[in-house]
């Protein structure tokens, strides 16, 4: 009996949090469908999706939110492992330029945004040079890097802060493959080339897509960068959400639509990546 | 070729964290000039006069982050363990629900919770934010545990028992010193994630609780930009301090044997 119970008490404190997600995850859903925690809720509904999905802002939002996510993933995964694989290759991996690395993980997103408001924004430092080499002839001449429609200054930000976190995050993975199988492969009489992108780099790649849907889910849900960054027209969902939800009472359920669409976007690339991986294993068989 | 990439990436990481020092001086900065026109010691004079108020917000912040990293780790030794080492029905459905956090966004959480506590005490309370920090860094440590307590496995406690300790005492003085770099990485890995959160700490903590970002970010926001590279020159410095106390710590608990900080996973 008590080996039975045993394992519960364990989890408790685990499961009390367990359970604090859930009750929040699920009031805010609910309400987004009409099952207001309030007196007088108008039962189940869809018609706040409704509403949202009429207005004119929703899909470029979605369609910002989503690209912007998934640029900077696909961009800071790249660069991660390029950095990964040169930290390997002339065997820096180790001492100083670790902890280099790992300094832009400790940084909050707030202060990443500091950093390029002052770099690349229209009065920013990169700007005043390209001006005292006489390459543009006033500030508006500048490329607008912050608080574009695109998000580049988002996405660039978020290259900062992700890449030396891909890289960190494969690191001692490939470390240990290319020092096991990369290196007989290049015995045998494979390139240095050949050896990475046909044994080091096939053998990372789980782990390449876990880093890349570590940072698209984050992205996508984050409110610093394009809050602090973002143009206003288009929004990103969370700046959405919050900005309904900072009105009247009336409009949570609106706010917690735009949430309920979020945690869809973050659940289906989960099941994606799910997808993705079994796929892989298949094909090992 | 290699190593002029390598290199330049550390200036691009460095050099933007080398500015701050910079910035804190620049009162006027008018277009096109490459320097600064006007340097004034404002943001720091009028910072130090208030040393008591951030002192405040520094000591919260990182009371805070302390406060969930510990309760993150402790509770992903004990989910550890029973995940290692026990079997029971539905393991696998609370393995996956652990990490259920990584897929939601923080801020999604944030409102949800924000409409849960809004009637109840733990509304803009330092113990609310401290839960929903603790909720949003513990699969960090769950992951690094539960991982790590299976690979250490069973046998090493029980032999000790089998020599004669009690569970406690098996647990406290085998299984724990050998777990304890992974420890550290969880607790660090928790602390960063802590101390990050913004929009999470403004909305549960209804703008009463205030930590390091919830203050610097209405600077950044109303252009005072000395001021907010101020606050984040003294947060780098700030947590540079912390790491270097965990690492010290770290030292003398495994006796000299070196720990690094965030090791490898």
């Amino acid at each position: 009996m008590r080996k039975r119970c045993f394992p519960w008490l364990l989890l408790l404190p685990q499961l009390f949090f367990g359970l604090l997600f859930l009750s929040g995850i699920l009031l805010g859903l609910g309400w987004s469908f009409g099952l207001s925690p309030l007196r007088g809720g108008v039962g189940l509904t869809l018609r706040y999706y409704g509403e949202i999905f009429r207005r004119a802002d929703t899909l470029p939002s979605i369609l910002y939110s989503v690209k912007t996510s998934a640029l900077s993933a696909l961009f800071s995964v790249l660069l991660g492992i390029l950095i990964a694989a040169f930290m390997i290759r002339s065997r820096w991996d180790r001492g100083i330029l670790l902890s280099v690395i790992k300094l832009p993980i400790l940084v909050p997103h707030v202060i990443t945004a500091l950093f390029f408001i002052n770099t690349i924004s229209q009065n920013g430092l990169l700007a005043r040079l390209c001006f005292h080499f006489g390459w543009i002839q006033s500030q508006g001449d500048f490329p607008l890097f912050v608080y574009d429609r695109f998000g580049i200054g988002v996405i660039l930000a978020y290259l900062w802060k992700e890449a030396p976190f891909i890289a960190y995050f494969v690191l001692s993975l490939m470390a240990g493959v290319s020092r096991r199988l990369g290196e007989a492969a290049v015995n045998l009489g494979a390139t240095e080339r050949r050896a990475f992108f046909e044994i080091t780099l096939p053998l990372c790649l789980p782990t390449i897509f876990s880093g890349f849907l570590i940072i698209f889910t984050f992205s996508l849900g984050a409110y610093e960068l394009p809050a602090l960054m973002g143009a206003t027209v288009p929004k990103a969902l969370p700046i959405l959400a919050y900005q309904e939800f900072q009105k009247d009472l009336s409009n949570r359920p609106i706010a917690l639509s735009y949430n309920g669409i979020l945690m869809g976007l973050s659940l289906l690339s989960a099941l994606i990546y799910r997808f993705l991986l079994m796929g892989g294993e298949r094909r090992e068989k | 070729m290699r190593k002029a990439f390598l290199i330049l990436l550390s200036l691009l990481i460095l050099l933007p964290l080398f500015s701050l020092f910079f910035w804190v001086f620049t009162e006027r900065w008018p277009w096109p000039n490459i320097l600064p026109k006007d340097f004034s010691e404002r943001a720091l004079k009028s910072t130090i006069a208030r040393a008591g108020e951030l002192g405040n917000v520094f000591f919260t912040s990182i009371l805070l982050s302390l406060l969930a990293s510990f309760f993150s780790v402790l509770i992903a030794v004990l989910s550890g363990r029973a995940l290692a080492f026990y079997d029971f029905p539905g393991k696998r459905l609370i393995s996956s629900l652990m990490l259920l956090p990584f897929l939601v966004p923080s801020t999604v959480f944030s409102m949800g919770a924000q409409i849960l506590f809004l009637k109840t005490a733990l509304y803009s309370s330092i113990p609310g934010v401290l839960l929903c920090h603790i909720l949003y860094s513990l699969p960090y440590a769950n992951i690094l545990l539960n991982e790590g307590t299976r690979a250490l496995g069973e046998g090493l406690e029980e032999q000790a028992r089998v020599l004669g300790a009690g569970p406690v005492r098996a647990f406290f003085s085998v299984s724990l010193p050998n777990l304890f770099p992974l420890l550290l990485s969880a607790f660090t890995m928790a602390y960063v994630i802590s101390i990050s959160q913004y929009f999470m700490t403004l909305l549960i903590g209804g703008g009463r609780v205030k930590t390091f970002s919830v203050v610097m970010v209405p600077y950044l926001q109303s252009g005072e930009r000395n001021f907010a590279a101020l606050y984040a020159l003294i947060f780098l410095l700030v947590t540079t301090l912390v790491f270097f106390i965990f690492e010290g710590i770290a030292r003398a608990c495994t006796g000299g044997r070196r720990a690094e900080l965030f090791s490898d996973y």
